[in-house]
């Protein structure tokens, strides 16, 4: 296999959902920073290799904003991730004072004493499945477990109201939607006066969650503008379950597509779930494409000239499994020598959420492994729908342990 | 074994915190990195020079 002179079209089609092209091999090898195509048809940089994406991640000459926002290559047609956001002029004041108000809501120690709640929540979730396994036979874990413990938790944290779930979860959906055109830019607009409307109605009783903090300290901080406290609470709504539930779905096919590795964590679950949830956060692998950054200014680098102005994908996924930082980069190896990854990305823009979503998937597969030792797929990997968004993940998630 | 760190440099990503919290805890008001021991036992080496190298930031510094 070798890399045609013209450029790649994105994505680069996959065999299934747990596995990625074989061309990012080729990439990492041949041409770590290599001229693509976006989904959306504009011209960009595909970055594949881990230490690139790395230093990319850490460097301070790339950006979130574009100075011409209207000129810059757009990434896909999803509303998510699509193009530049951020004002050119001011990104790394207002992403630092974003920083300075989040950071201590998502603390490592205010999310580790939220898991004695998250064990009791998911306690209830799987009574629940239990129950309707019982006469069912197959259920699903997507609906029963994926989905309600990262919204619960996020909707707690923020303070928005558990039963707008059903709406902002749909408008979620859509505005990562990849393949359904206009409607992801409506599903943004509609996202954004749903929050609006909340924030509105939370002012004349700010209480003791993320966005009343927000809501304060815009009121009190004439440079931070109203627009972009709306897309930080929008943002957060998105990412804080979006992306866990995902997350969920991929480690338990990861967990039960080969019996062994679900049968060493039922074996020690307090003692592994740690190393199962890196090699979860390293190998699963969302979505096609990765982090969207600009270059501020015209950088060389891995042979390439960057211009100002420029679009790069960072394609968190390949890095993972770059053969020259991990030995046997391809399999699930829980416990594996090299312990760190990019999987929550890396430098100013690390997921600010990534306490919370390790302590969720640590709860989450420590009790699967613990109370439904004999669970297993009810269907093949291949016959599950992968959702056309882009933060990618399955439909469903059929599980038995009815004996066979 | 010595430990420092730079809160210009810290992003609160307290990943730090999850490797070692005998050595690194966030602040409660602002969440940057708040070093507990600048000088922890030998022992902790592993895990302190796993904090330093998992810091997205880079803001941890060992000096053994």
């Amino acid at each position: 296999m070798s890399i045609d002179a013209e450029r790649l079209q994105l994505p680069l089609p996959r065999p299934n959902v747990l596995e990625l092209a074989p061309l990012y091999e080729v990439l990492r090898r041949e041409a770590p920073i290599a001229p693509v195509t976006t989904p959306a048809g504009d011209p960009a940089w595909l970055v594949t290799r881990y230490d690139e994406v790395r230093q990319l991640l850490g460097d301070k000459r790339f950006g979130r904003s574009h100075p011409e926002p209207e000129k810059a290559s757009r990434i896909s047609t999803a509303a998510v991730q699509d193009g530049p956001t951020g004002d050119f002029e001011t990104e790394e004041a207002d992403h630092a004072r974003m920083r300075r108000l989040l950071t201590p809501a998502f603390s490592a120690k205010r999310m580790r004493m939220l898991g004695e709640n998250m064990e009791e929540l998911v306690d209830g979730y799987l009574d629940a499945l239990v129950a309707r396994h019982e006469t069912t036979g197959v259920v699903d874990l997507n609906r029963g477990l994926a989905f309600p413990l990262p919204v619960a938790m996020i909707c707690r944290l923020l303070g928005v109201p558990e039963e707008d779930t059903e709406l902002f979860a749909s408008l979620s959906e859509r505005m990562a939607g990849t393949a359904i055109g206009d409607e992801a830019q409506k599903a943004r607009e509609e996202f954004f006066r749903y929050m609006i409307g909340l924030v509105e109605n939370k002012r004349g009783a700010l209480g003791e969650d993320v966005i009343s903090d927000l809501v304060r300290a815009q009121s009190e901080d004439p440079s931070f503008d109203y627009a972009e406290m709306v897309r930080l609470c929008v943002g957060l709504l998105f990412a804080g379950h979006e992306t866990t539930v995902n997350r969920i779905g991929l480690g338990v096919l990861f967990l039960l597509t080969e019996r062994s590795r679900w049968e060493d964590l039922v074996a020690d679950p307090e003692g592994r779930v740690d190393a199962v949830v890196e090699e979860v956060m390293r190998l699963g692998a969302p979505g096609d494409l990765g982090l969207l950054r600009y270059a501020k200014e015209d950088v060389e680098m891995a042979g390439v000239t960057i211009r100002a102005g420029d679009a790069l994908v960072l394609s968190i996924n390949a890095a993972n499994r770059d053969a020259g930082v991990y030995s046997d980069a391809e399999s699930f190896r829980p416990g594996r020598p090299e312990r760190t990854h990019l999987g929550f990305g890396h430098g100013a823009h690390f997921c600010i959420g990534a306490s919370l979503a390790r302590t969720e998937l640590r709860v989450v597969f420590a009790a699967l492994a613990k109370r439904l030792p004999e669970m297993r797929l009810a269907k093949g990997v291949d016959e599950l729908e992968v959702r056309a968004t882009l933060t990618g993940g399955v439909t469903e998630l059929p599980v038995t342990w009815r004996s066979m | 074994m010595k430990v420092s760190v730079d809160l210009d440099k810290c992003v609160g990503a307290g990943q730090c915190v999850l490797t070692a919290d005998d050595v690194f805890d966030q602040r409660d008001e602002d969440g940057l990195v708040k070093l507990l021991d600048p000088s922890p036992p030998g022992e902790r080496l592993a895990d302190v020079r796993l904090a330093a190298e998992m810091c997205p930031a880079s803001a941890i510094t060992v000096e053994e």
